[in-house]
């Protein structure tokens, strides 16, 4: 085990170093820039000289050559100095290029947003909406098991019965669901016309109401998390249980479940003691691995109920051009995906003795 | 898999049977789908969608300029783009517009038609790339093993652990702001989900090569001479035609849902070219004037996606009836 785990770190460090330079390489290695908007400016008196040019060049770090731009990214450019000019080329004045007082990522340094909180260290930024989406994350996580597991142990062990059918046709209805207009359709329902109706009626976005008796209380809070959570389990619930399913009738079908029916267990121990626990193991190393999907799918759910998550910043980030936000978010995402793979095959070990690592 | 008689003097015999028994396999295949009422369903649906899709230029053609208006004349339907800002937010049935209008007066009828081309096109195009890149990756890797297949089987690997949605937006973000053509733009967002989108095909299309290179048939066939890439074409892939079909046609509701995700979100399909996904765009700003402009284009989408899946679902069970898909209508 341990020597399997030495093993995995190192392919998990190359993964991780490929990983930094997929998103360098998405943001920086594409035709035009952040300046591009400024050189559609068509107001003669607004156009910007050369030399303006060249001190925005300079001042975002564009005059870099893309590798270095990289270097730089990654380990900060207080001591770019001591690299040769042929490696790092002259700057937008045509002179070499003085260190500056970037510290990089991997020294916690991810830069300051252009633009949706300009000035802002990107990581404080990111911190900042963190628990809003990790709070989403988990109660849709739950929430998705909570219906999946009994749908799928039920639709298995009554297969081809009414119940199975009306699951099967729940999944094929979850996995064609456009996520963001069935939020657009519960917020209809649910905020608009129940509001028109006098219903008691559901807030259709943020995390807390702005004003109001009951603004910003723990019932508060609830209520703004009801929508989200049901729109962002719909499709996890869809795959998991079918999942579910499956596993369990592939268990269902072994020879230890037929001996045990056969030493005269009644069936529901049979089932819930030696089939559920077994048709778990699968389903815990695929809810591992989609862990990190979640929190990236949840761009479309936070976008649509403007919750103010991670997804919701990102979207945010993207539209405004803030590349310092955009790159900062990808690498985190990339660094969730790697993590939620390592913990899925040590929850695999954890949770089946039969598999071994060496 | 057929075992073929050995004798070289019964050619003309031997291809005539096997004429008639690729013509009986695809009665059985029609015979086991039909029964999948389901499936039959999503495939009349995609049929009208399809047809409708078509004809859109037919039924609702561009208004001429100088003419009053926002009908062409003699046309059955409005024009998609014609702008109407007296009849802005018509209820359904009103003026002859069938479904209403929106923001700015265009019939919203007309925009579905021509935004199921959009979205068929993608699906569709984007589908076949990725099978296509796929299937040679997938095939190459399979079929020689060893350090090639090590290789690019770790690129599928690391190319899955990159986060999908977001890179899609992201990419299709900038892209919106470098290709101005409306066209150009469809056909680059096309290329960006392909290059992010043929590692689950270029897998499966491995697994299935790999079983069959060792299997007698292959092996006869390198023993009588023939070249590696006749021996992928004629003996591997057509056995793999049926795992590939199945999961190109739910790819096709794959991509079709993400196409109008980033046109929703503003990055994919841009106006004034209508998308299910960008009619959806702005419509949270008359959700309590014309809550009606929501409904439409995202039950395009999700009628289609759903035809498509049980399309899908019907064609795993129809043409291999190892593989039990999920709904099967027994």
């Amino acid at each position: 085990m341990t020597n399997y785990l030495i093993r995995r770190m190192f392919t998990m460090f190359i993964v991780l170093v490929l990983s930094t330079v997929a998103v360098f390489a998405i943001l920086n290695a594409a035709p035009g820039g952040p300046l591009d908007g400024l050189r559609m400016q068509t107001d003669p008196r607004r156009r910007l000289t050369a030399e303006d040019y060249a001190r925005l060049e300079n001042l975002l770090g564009l005059d870099k050559p893309i590798h270095l731009r990289y270097i730089v990214w990654l380990a900060g450019d207080d001591w770019i100095e001591v690299l040769p000019t042929w490696f790092t080329g002259l700057n937008a004045f045509g002179e070499p290029f003085r260190n500056g007082d970037a510290r990089g990522i991997i020294r916690g340094d991810w830069g300051e947003s252009w633009s949706v909180s300009r000035g802002n260290d990107v990581l404080t930024v990111i911190k900042s909406r963190l628990g809003n989406t990790v709070t989403l994350m988990s109660l849709a996580t739950i929430l998705s098991l909570a219906v999946a597991i009994p749908i799928g142990v039920f639709s298995a062990v009554k297969q081809y019965s009414t119940l199975d059918y009306a699951a099967t046709t729940f999944s094929f209805i979850g996995i064609s669901m456009p996520v963001f207009w069935m939020g657009l359709m519960m917020i209809i329902l649910f905020s608009v016309k129940f509001q028109q109706w006098g219903l008691p009626s559901l807030p259709s976005g943020g995390v807390v109401s702005l004003r109001g008796a009951g603004a910003g209380t723990l019932w508060d809070r609830a209520v703004h998390l009801i929508m989200p959570t049901i729109v962002l389990s719909l499709l996890y619930m869809a795959g998991w249980s079918r999942f579910m399913r499956t596993s369990m009738l592939d268990v269902l079908h072994q020879d230890y479940v037929r001996t045990a029916r056969a030493k005269g267990l009644v069936e529901r121990v049979v089932i819930a003691k030696h089939a559920f626990r077994n048709a778990l193991i699968p389903l815990i190393t695929i809810v591992t691995l989609q862990l990190s999907s979640l929190f990236g799918g949840a761009v479309l759910t936070e976008t649509v109920f403007a919750y103010p998550g991670m997804g919701h910043l990102y979207f945010n980030a993207i539209s405004r051009s803030d590349w310092p936000l955009v790159m900062g978010y990808l690498l985190i995402l990339a660094v969730l995906v790697i993590l939620s793979n390592l913990l899925a095959d040590i929850a695999y070990v954890l949770v089946d003795p039969r598999i071994r690592y060496d | 898999m057929a075992v073929q008689p050995l004798q070289s003097n019964a050619v003309p015999l031997q291809a005539e049977a096997i004429a008639a028994e690729e013509i009986g396999q695809l009665q059985a295949v029609w015979r086991r789908f039909r029964k999948h009422r389901l499936a039959l369903l999503g495939a009349f649906m995609l049929a009208i969608l399809v047809v409708a899709a078509l004809l859109a230029p037919v039924l609702a053609p561009p208004k001429p300029a100088g003419i009053a208006g926002t009908k062409a004349p003699g046309a059955l339907l409005f024009d998609p783009l014609a702008v109407d800002p007296v009849n802005q937010h018509l209820k359904p049935g009103t003026e002859g517009h069938i479904l209403g209008t929106d923001e700015v007066g265009r019939d919203i009828l007309s925009r579905l038609l021509y935004a199921a081309r959009v979205s068929l096109y993608v699906g569709l195009m984007a589908t076949l790339g990725s099978e296509i890149i796929g299937a040679i990756t997938g095939a190459i890797s399979g079929y020689y093993g060893g350090r090639i297949d090590q290789i690019l089987m770790r690129i599928v690997d690391f190319m899955l652990t990159l986060p999908y949605l977001p890179i899609l937006l992201v990419l299709s973000a900038m892209m919106a702001g470098q290709v101005t053509v409306p066209f150009a733009r469809l056909n680059f967002l096309i290329l960006i989900l392909v290059i992010f989108g043929w590692m689950p095909s270029a897998r499966l299309v491995r697994g299935v090569i790999l079983s069959l290179r060792e299997q007698e048939f292959t092996q006869a066939s390198r023993a009588l001479g023939a070249s590696d890439l006749r021996i992928i074409l004629r003996h591997m892939l057509p056995n793999a035609l049926a795992p590939i079909i199945v999961s190109a046609t739910l790819n096709v509701g794959n991509y079709i849902i993400i196409e109008a995700a980033l046109s929703f979100l503003g990055f994919g399909v841009t106006p004034p070219t209508p998308s299910w996904g960008n009619m959806l765009t702005s419509v949270q700003d008359y959700m309590f004037l014309n809550p009606t402009l929501a409904i439409w284009p995202g039950l395009c989408i999700f009628l289609t996606v759903l035809s498509i899946n049980f399309m899908g679902d019907g064609l795993r069970d129809a043409l291999d009836p190892r593989m039990r898909g999920v709904a099967g209508g027994h």
